[in-house]
């Protein structure tokens, strides 16, 4: 297990400097630099062009500037971003937290929304029900996602008017905010105690893992349950509820969004790899134990069904973070990927650098997670 | 007729329904078992031996079907139960030793949790400390150490797994256990030893078994009885000594003399020439027809009826083998 | 025993390719008997067939029931209309963008394009998959290795993200598109599938054969492991084909290609003239270009599923 880890981390470290790598060159290769910005520009003289290249540091070779921008990004200097004349750290430092929790609430509700569907699918093969839900399923699948948030905001916020439309905030809300409080502390607040009830689930789950289903299942919805009416509660009495209220509700229909699309590639992968669990012999053994249909399904082809769901989960960590740049860009969500998006359209290089070196950063840390994750559910890897 | 037998299987039918038609894999099937019987049944690759054994716990899969027959166990029909009444049928009255058994234990769970899992199916309130006490208990006596109860099953070694299984069968006590070809994957040396084990634990706990192997020698080891299964069908079933001794089937016969050193005499080697039949297009009349050296016409038309030729040896042969010419 | 009747019992009477064909002629009706199992896989088919219609009736009907200068998906204009857009009317099914043109005109132009770019990705990856995963399986050693942590690598990159990155600063077209989305598939998660099912082939009996029967390594990997990777490739060539039109779409949807037309575009384009916030009433300008980009997108997927289903003997019913 220990050597698991160790291997992995090895290997994020290399994968991370590679990628470093291919950023800073990918970027260095394109055609002529900032300063040409400037070239029609009768203020700027050639001199001062030549200074500004020299400040910059463009006249150095490339590999040379390779280490010094690595060293600097290590210090956590990614430069200064030409559009807003500030730290692109500073930029990003406080983007960051609005994807991650963004993300990371999606796609666990996406991930246990897809499991359980996947689950019932497979159990009601050919019926009427399979195809019905398979066709829906393949639509959000493969559904052009900027089209379909288009979609949705109409529907639910321009003709229903049940969601706010845009941004992650109610500006006239907040200019009356207490002095020093910044949205940024309540998302990250909000990912605190999202983490804290995370793992306190997973160790409800954990103890109750041998149990029967039924009562193991009793445990797990109370505690989730319970979890859930706590953390509310915390919420509900703290000074700033208004606030974190608002933010939540301009997160819904992001949020809606992103499962939707992304549940159903769980959702059918589950239910292949459930049909094909379901003809191992272990399957077969619990049934003839004289275990009820129920529990052979969930507690033994569902727990060994989600070993490759779970992996493909976190295949395609990296790809939900990417495709979060079209999600943010359509609900003008200024996190990460809406950032590297308009960076990259004003030919702003440090922050498209930045941006993307911590989606990037980003995506390598949730493989980890993942794939730790994966070790302590599947007993041949935890054991080996 | 003093005892009456713990199972009694009359006239089983059952098909496959496939693409291509129906596939007639057990029909007309009628035998008896007695308490703390070992009952042997040897056919080739492909006669439905499995499948005789999936339908007596009622596990076919989705396409199969039985359509006529009863199975009797203390006289209460197991092919009329519902799928509820037959989940406690399950394990506690008649448990399995799977043909495939290296596989049948789940990857994800501990050896000894997945056989306290059968115990507590069906002894609802048993103590845990108690069930667990029991699982040590039979590892202690299939020959595995107690501690391994605590490992996965990647942990263990093919005849450890096939151990495993057998303390599983054993965990609820039940009164007949199947095993189907429960050593093929094993090296000989533990095959014997498992097969050794297996008959001791059945005999000293007073199971009744079944026993299914294409191996006629390794059958000769554990039965009383023989049945011997041919495309769907019994063709013959007597005492082992008595098929031994004396085959009447024309397969049978063959059957025996492709293991001449089983009962140490010298005979002449029947080859069987042909093919095992196609169970899509099984053959009209005696489904052994094509490929028997003492067919006659009527063989062709009509299936010879399966019954009692003396003391308890059952036979469906049309023109069955002389006793002497095997004797000799 | 003369061998005269032997000989002519082994005599073979049809050239060989002709027994190679009529066996693969074999296959292909009984894995299309599998596949008109599964209906949702024809749906699939249907709409792939619905669009290449459309692609191949575009020009057809610029040459003949439509006026070149008020149909032209990219300079056409229709001068007895007032105001632009316009909804769907006779004239125009679809109605007119912005600029006045035809938007059932620049639909079915973008159709051929679409085709083009997710028949070149899904080809370029597969090439690439196939050989490297069978490569890979055979070798093994230290060219495994390399080329598995490089699949590793291209996996744990933000696909997306990377597409927008190097499309913003350099030129992008439809094929250097389709190339790039076939390399990065090709080298990436595809190599792993293919090289594990090559794995499964590399063992069997006639392997060994042909080995001991003199056959060179390369003779093996692409007469023997190659061809039977090929319903494997198939398959994935669906799913590639989604993965890039989606992308196409996505990217052009940011004006970050350098295309003259595509459905992308078309959203791209009522989108900088600001018509995306009018609501419903501009339906006929992002409606039909979603619902075409989804559509594909999904009759690929389910072909592909369908596939599944005959290529994978484990999903199948019976
Ligand atoms: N699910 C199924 N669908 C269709 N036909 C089946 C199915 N399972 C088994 N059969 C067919 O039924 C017949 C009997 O199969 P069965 O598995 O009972 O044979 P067996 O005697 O146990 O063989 P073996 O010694 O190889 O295990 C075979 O001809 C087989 O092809
Ligand atoms: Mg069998």
């Amino acid at each position: 297990m220990l050597k698991y880890i160790a291997n992995r981390l090895l290997q994020i470290v290399v994968t991370l400097f590679v990628f470093f790598a291919l950023t800073y060159f990918i970027l260095d290769a394109q055609p002529g630099d900032i300063t040409l910005q400037y070239v029609n520009n009768p203020k700027f003289t050639k001199e001062q062009r030549e200074a500004l290249r020299r400040r910059l540091g463009l006249d150095k070779p490339a590999y040379v500037r390779f280490f010094q921008w690595m060293g600097n990004t290590l210090r956590g200097d990614l430069g200064e971003s030409y559009q807003y004349r500030k730290p692109v750290m500073d930029v990003l430092l406080e983007r960051a937290p609005r994807t991650i929790f963004l993300f990371l609430t999606a796609t666990l509700i996406e991930f246990f929304v897809g499991y359980w569907l996947g689950r019932v699918l497979a159990w009601q093969r050919g019926t009427g029900l399979e195809y019905g839900i398979t066709v829906v399923g393949a639509f959000f699948y493969t559904v052009f996602t900027p089209w379909f948030a288009l979609m949705m905001i109409y529907l639910f916020g321009f003709t229903l008017k049940w969601f706010p439309i845009g941004k992650f905030l109610d500006v006239t809300l907040w200019r009356a905010a207490p002095k020093g409080l910044t949205a940024n502390q309540i998302f990250i607040n909000l990912l605190l105690t999202m983490t804290l009830l995370a793992v306190a689930l997973v160790v409800v789950y954990y103890l109750t893992r041998r149990m029967n289903p039924y009562r193991a299942s009793l445990f797990r919805w109370s505690a989730l349950i319970g979890g859930a009416a706590i953390v509310v509660g915390y919420w509900a009495a703290s000074p700033v509820a208004k606030y974190a209220w608002d933010i939540l509700y301009h997160m819904a229909l992001p949020i809606i969004v992103l499962t939707l699309i992304n549940f159903s590639g769980t959702m059918l992968l589950t239910r292949t790899t459930m049909l094909e669990t379901l003809r191992e012999d272990y399957i077969m053994a619990a049934r003839a134990k004289g275990l009820p249909e129920r529990v052979v399904r969930d507690k033994h082809a569902a727990r060994n069904a989600v070993l490759p769901v779970f992996t493909s989960l976190i295949i395609s960590l990296p790809f939900i973070l990417g495709g979060g740049i079209i999600t943010e860009t359509v609900f003008s969500w200024e996190g990460l990927g809406l950032t590297l998006l308009t960076a990259s359209t004003t030919g702003d290089i440090p922050l498209v650098m930045g941006s993307f070196l911590f989606i990037g950063t980003l995506a390598l840390l949730a493989h980890l997670v993942a794939d730790i994750a994966y070790a302590f559910l599947d007993p041949r890897i935890r054991y080996a | 007729m003093a005892e009456k037998p713990l199972l009694s299987v009359r006239n089983l039918t059952m098909i496959y329904k496939t693409r291509k038609g129906p596939v007639s894999a057990i029909d007309d099937v009628s035998f008896d078992l007695k308490r703390g019987e070992s009952l042997g049944l040897v056919g080739e690759s492909g006669c439905g031996k499995t499948s005789v054994a999936m339908a007596l716990l009622r596990l076919l899969p989705d396409n199969a079907q039985i359509t006529g027959g009863q199975i009797l166990l203390d006289g209460m029909d197991l092919t009329t139960l519902s799928e509820e009444e037959m989940q406690n049928v399950r394990w506690k009255r008649i448990s399995m030793v799977f043909q495939a058994a290296m596989n049948a234990l789940d990857p994800v769970y501990k050896v000894g949790d997945q056989i306290i899992e059968a115990i507590e199916r069906h002894e609802r309130d048993i103590d845990p400390a108690e069930a667990r006490k029991r699982v040590e208990a039979l590892f202690h006596l299939v020959g595995i150490d107690p501690k391994m109860a605590d490992r996965y099953p990647h942990e263990f070694s093919g005849g450890m797994r096939q151990r495993a299984i057998i303390a599983m069968a054993l965990a609820c006590n039940p009164d007949l256990i199947i095993a189907d070809e429960p050593t093929t994957a094993l090296d000989v040396i533990v095959q014997d030893q498992v097969l050794r084990e297996l008959r001791q634990v059945q005999k000293q706990m007073g199971m009744s078994m079944i026993y299914i192997s294409h191996d006629i020698a390794v059958i000769a080891e554990v039965a009383e009885r023989i049945a011997i299964m041919y495309a769907g069908r019994l063709c013959e079933l007597a005492d082992a000594v008595e098929i031994f001794k004396r085959p009447r089937h024309p397969y049978t016969v063959a059957l025996m003399s492709a293991f001449p050193s089983i009962v140490g005499e010298k005979r002449p080697l029947v080859a069987l020439g042909g093919e095992p039949p196609d169970l899509l297009f099984p053959p009209p009349g005696c489904r052994f027809h094509p490929r028997c050296p003492r067919a006659l016409d009527i063989c062709k038309q009509q299936q010879p009826p399966f019954e009692d030729i003396g003391g308890g040896h059952y036979l469906a042969c049309w023109n069955p083998a002389p006793v002497a010419e095997v004797q000799s | 025993m003369t061998t005269a009747p032997a000989e002519t019992a082994f005599h073979i009477q049809e050239p060989l390719w002709k027994i190679r064909l009529r066996i693969a002629w074999k296959g292909l009706k009984q894995s299309w008997a599998l596949f008109t199992e599964n209906k949702i896989g024809l749906v699939g088919l249907g709409i792939i067939v619905f669009f290449g219609l459309m692609a191949l009736a575009h020009p057809i009907l610029m040459h003949t029931v439509w006026e070149p200068n008020i149909y032209d998906p990219f300079i056409g204009n229709d001068p007895t209309i007032l105001q632009h857009p316009s909804p769907p009317s006779a004239r125009h099914l679809l109605g007119t963008d912005p600029v006045g043109r035809d938007v059932l005109s620049q639909l079915m132009y973008s159709t051929q394009s679409e085709f083009v770019l997710g028949l070149l990705a899904a080809i370029v990856t597969v090439t690439i998959a196939t050989s490297v995963g069978a490569i890979s399986a055979y070798f093994g050693g230290a060219l495994d290795a390399f080329f598995m942590r490089l699949a590793d690598l291209i996996n744990i990159l933000p696909f997306i993200a990377l597409l927008v990155v190097l499309t913003a600063f350099f030129d992008f077209g439809m094929i250097e598109l389709a190339l790039l989305i076939g390399i990065l598939s090709g080298f990436g998660g595809t190599t792993i599938i293919f090289k594990a099912q090559a794995l499964t082939i590399k063992v069997k009996p006639y392997i060994e054969a042909a080995k001991v029967a003199g056959g060179s390594d390369l003779h093996i990997i692409f007469r023997h492991i190659v061809p039977n990777l090929m319903p494997l490739a198939f398959l994935n060539m669906m799913f590639t084909v989604t993965g890039a039109i989606f992308s196409e779409a996505a990217l052009s949807f940011f004006g970050l290609l350098n295309l003259r037309m595509s459905w992308g575009i078309m959203i791209n384009t009522t989108q900088a003239a600001g018509y995306l916030l009018g609501g419903w009433k501009y339906w006929y300008l992002i409606v039909p270009p979603g619902l075409a980009i989804t559509l594909l997108c999904s009759a690929f997927y389910l072909v592909g599923r369908a596939l599944d289903e005959v290529v994978n003997p484990r999903l199948r019913r019976r």
